[in-house]
């Protein structure tokens, strides 16, 4: 049996996007949809894994606005349904995110976003709390994987009784942590179907024409103070204040563990008043009066941006003016960027109550013995066919004069390590300092990186101005094309610009975890679907130079993209290659027959620049040799190497 | 009680699993009385980039991650990723376990100027900072037990051995069992226990 579908009264150890996943069961969700997004994917993942057995529909859509608009649509006929993402995944969703609320859902809609303070996986720190606020409705933010699975549950029961959808903030270390969770029951009855055209009034509601937005906007007023009283009592919301405190600290979401523990760490826990708020929007404006009044300082601890703390300072501004507030925004308790800790939100209360933090006595060896720590850069995996894709294009490109300034511009997946180098100079490297690229690694291909899909517009838009010192390229996977790249393909057929876009099509979302796309030839549950024709659909669009090409063929592969980046207008190349990872998992590698022929190798490198985890070069003998446990003889390394001294084993 | 510990290595080595066991067993055994906590990475995991768990277990838990200088024990799949999360985390009483086989990172392969530091010196450097520094080939005790997959077994092992796990035995054989693929049960099994043994007779620093 699944772990989620346990019964209730069992504790157990659950990941905060496994907790989540629970507490959608408990609700008795009906419907789920996604767009995989690290640190979000695993919800929808354990969903998916349980749905059958637990008898709801989950699927991974082609984009989280897809994904919110299949939840919204599905919850308009009285459904409980949830949809997840990660932060960024929220600003593909906005629109329909934006406008869903005037006028609400029927059954419970559960919107759930994982943001990612830190950016340990994400381009930006962007904190969607402001965007539940952004659209009025109600957030909550869980402190631990417990509340992270009753909230959900909760989040459900709180939609259906407000008409409105309900926002669940997580963070990294929430939804990739793991924690001890009580279970709940299990709601054994799903809600019933239906439409009423008449819904809430005498003609049609879920339309965006008469009575009109402003219509509807009212009534979304009139829900929201209904809101704030379920959040003055809700239970996530808890208030300690002890007799004659004059600091308080008010925390929500993760926060709270990280200021209660740092709080006990002080010694000041039982002294200062402690209001952590999990329900966090809209504020519960009466319990923070009741919180601030008497209080001198507040001290506010919340991850990401300073979203409840302005809230908080402009209410207590008539509420509670004695009160001096330090967060983000002001009192620079803490920066306005990356993450808290324990050991962050202790040295910060510390002068604030006088004390001190014990010193470290082993502080200097620490520090004397971290210049025997080296980097470890991220790569791409052994064999991977992106590799044999950025080796063709530099290749390729290798053909226009050296004073050619090309520009690549990326996109997001695991080909986005072309962006990333590697720490390789001879200066002394350390992971505090920022790289130093060795010119030819796959790692400094790509010069610009931001979000899903944005590279073939930049490029277009770069090729428009006019720009002509040197070739304009842009990537993309295959799961991105389906996701963000169609109509940005189609904007550059129809106002035609010379640029060259790969498509580096490895059948699967591999950055996120190998979950299957379109093009991947199997359906959510690994069972055989017909897979989408890329090429197909790029001439369809009218792309002039349309070529499929074979990654791990250097040659060919470089020719195409000569010819492709020689082309006057629009041209695509689809290098494939299945992703190493998965090819590997269903054929059961053994050791690899590759090898490096000592007596014909001269040293040169030209295979270790390649990039490949599985060459590794000696610079003591000057020779190149092949790991050949992870080597997948792929035979990318031999094309390349000048003496032809790589050589395949024969058994 | 309060219990602290890191275990390290790179993605695909088990590091999560072994915390996730550790979490689990002491759910099992304390539960209604302990809270447990495992803060993770994940992500560039699967392409061969650092992992670092954090385990903790106690009544004061709240937090996923541990304060640094607070690791009771330190258990190192890798020794380079032992050292990156030893020296900030180690506690001036903890002790370090190190599987001395090491997994040099793409910087040092592409044969640049990067050198990987000599695992005597990530030992010693440990040492300097913890109690006491136990350091085995895991690997070879692992593909002595069946196969190198079962390396997060031997460190397991090892881990149990130090005494620094709040449960008996029995519950985690039991969470390990359940925890690996049936066929691999029983290599998992005396993984476990070449790894226990490995604690007594290792050389120490």
């Amino acid at each position: 049996m699944q772990k989620i579908l346990q019964q209730g009264g069992v504790r157990d150890l659950l990941m905060g996007n496994e907790a989540i996943a629970r507490g959608a069961v408990e609700a008795g969700v009906q419907l789920v949809a996604a767009y995989p997004g690290t640190p979000s994917s695993e919800i929808t993942e354990v969903l998916m894994q349980a749905s059958r057995e637990a008898g709801f529909y989950v699927e991974w859509s082609t984009n989280e606005k897809v994904s919110f608009e299949v939840a919204a649509g599905a919850s308009l006929l009285g459904g409980r349904t949830l949809v997840a993402m990660k932060n960024a995944g929220l600003n593909v969703a906005m629109d329909t995110f934006m406008t869903l609320p005037y006028g609400g859902v029927k059954g419970g809609l559960v919107v759930v976003v994982a943001d990612d303070p830190d950016a340990h996986y994400s381009s930006n720190e962007q904190d969607t709390r402001f965007a539940a606020a952004y659209a009025e409705i109600p957030c909550f933010e869980p402190e631990n994987q417990q509340e992270a699975k009753d909230m959900t549950r909760e989040a459900f029961a709180l939609s259906e009784r407000l008409s409105l959808p309900v926002f669940l903030r997580s963070v990294s270390r929430i939804s990739h942590a793991s924690g001890d969770v009580l279970f709940g029951d299990i709601r054994a009855e799903k809600n019933a179907l239906a439409f009423n055209k008449h819904y809430q009034m005498g003609y049609r509601w879920n339309v965006y024409g008469p009575p009109g937005a402003v219509y509807k906007h009212q009534w979304l007023h009139s829900v929201l103070p209904k809101a704030r009283e379920l959040a003055e009592t809700s239970l996530f919301n808890t208030l300690e204040k002890p007799a004659g405190a004059k600091i308080g600290i008010l925390a929500t979401g993760l926060g709270g563990a990280y200021a209660r523990e740092a709080a006990a760490r002080l010694g000041i826990l039982g002294e200062v008043a402690f209001l952590k708020l999990g329900f966090i929007y809209p504020l519960p404006e009466q319990l923070v009066a009741e919180f601030a009044a008497g209080l001198d300082q507040i001290l506010m601890v919340e991850e990401g941006d300073p979203v409840i703390e302005q809230m908080v300072r402009s209410f207590l501004k008539d509420a509670a003016p004695q009160v001096r507030i330090l967060g983000k925004a002001y009192g620079n308790l803490f920066p306005p960027y990356g993450e808290l800790n324990t050991d962050i939100v202790a040295a910060a209360f510390a002068p604030v109550f006088g004390k001190e933090i014990k010193p470290d006595p082993k502080a200097s060896i620490r520090a004397d013995k971290q210049a025997l720590v080296i980097p470890r850069s991220s790569t791409l995996c052994a064999g991977c066919s992106h590799l044999g894709t950025y080796s063709a294009l530099k290749a390729a490109l290798a053909k226009y004069p050296d004073d050619a300034v090309h520009i690549i511009n990326g996109d997001i997946g695991c080909y986005e390590q072309g962006g990333y180098g590697v720490f390789a100079t001879g200066d002394p490297a350390s992971n505090e300092e920022s790289k130093g690229y060795v010119a030819a690694t796959p790692y400094d291909m790509l010069d610009t990186i931001y979000v899903m899909g944005a590279g073939i517009s930049m490029a277009h838009g770069q090729s428009k101005i006019g720009y002509a010192g040197g070739k304009l390229v842009a990537v993309c996977g295959d799961s991105t094309f389906f996701h963000a790249i169609l109509p940005a393909l189609m904007n550059v057929v129809y106002n035609d610009s010379d640029i060259t876009f790969i498509i580096m099509d490895n059948r699967w979302t591999c950055m996120t975890g190998h979950q299957p796309n379109p093009n991947t030839g199997v359906n959510a549950f690994g069972e055989d679907y017909p897979r989408a024709d890329i090429p197909a659909i790029v001439k369809a669009m009218g792309v002039g130079f349309v070529e499929e090409c074979d990654s791990y063929d250097r040659e060919a592969a470089t020719d195409s993209l000569y010819r492709a980046l020689e082309h006057k207008g629009p041209s695509v190349v689809i290098m494939t290659g299945e992703c190493q990872l998965q090819k590997q998992r269903r054929t059961k590698k053994s050791l690899a027959k590759t090898y490096v022929s000592l007596n014909d190798c001269d040293g040169c490198r030209t295979c270790a620049l390649l990039g490949c985890p599985g060459v590794k070069y000696n610079p003591d003998e000057k020779k190149s040799g092949i790991d050949s446990v992870l080597c997948v003889d792929c035979g990318l390394c031999a094309q390349v190497c000048p003496q032809n001294a790589i050589k395949v084993r024969r058994r | 009680m309060e219990r602290n510990y890191i275990i390290a290595g790179i993605g695909g080595q088990g590091s999560i699993k072994i915390s996730h066991m550790i979490a689990e067993a002491a759910i099992r055994a304390h539960g209604d009385q302990y809270r447990a906590r495992v803060g993770e990475t994940f992500g560039a995991a699967q392409r061969g980039g650092a992992v670092a768990s954090h385990v903790r277990i106690g009544e004061g838990v709240y937090s996923p991650l541990l304060g640094k200088g607070t690791a009771d024990l330190v258990l190192a799949l890798e020794p380079l990723e032992g050292l990156r999360v030893g020296l900030p985390y180690l506690s001036a009483n903890g002790i370090a376990i190190v599987n001395t086989v090491k997994q040099e990172p793409v910087d040092v392969k592409i044969g640049g100027t990067l050198r990987y530091p000599a695992v005597d010196d990530i030992i010693l450097a440990l040492a300097a900072i913890g109690t006491r520094v136990v350091a085995f080939d895991g690997s070879a005790l692992a593909a002595e037990a069946g196969s190198a997959k079962v390396l997060s077994a031997v460190m397991l092992g090892a881990a149990f051995a130090s005494g620094l796990l709040p449960f008996e035995e029995e519950i985690i054989l039991a969470v390990l069992k359940e925890n690996v693929p049936e066929s691999s049960i029983e290599s998992n099994l005396e993984a476990f226990r070449l790894g226990k043994e490995a604690y007594f007779t290792a050389t120490e620093a």
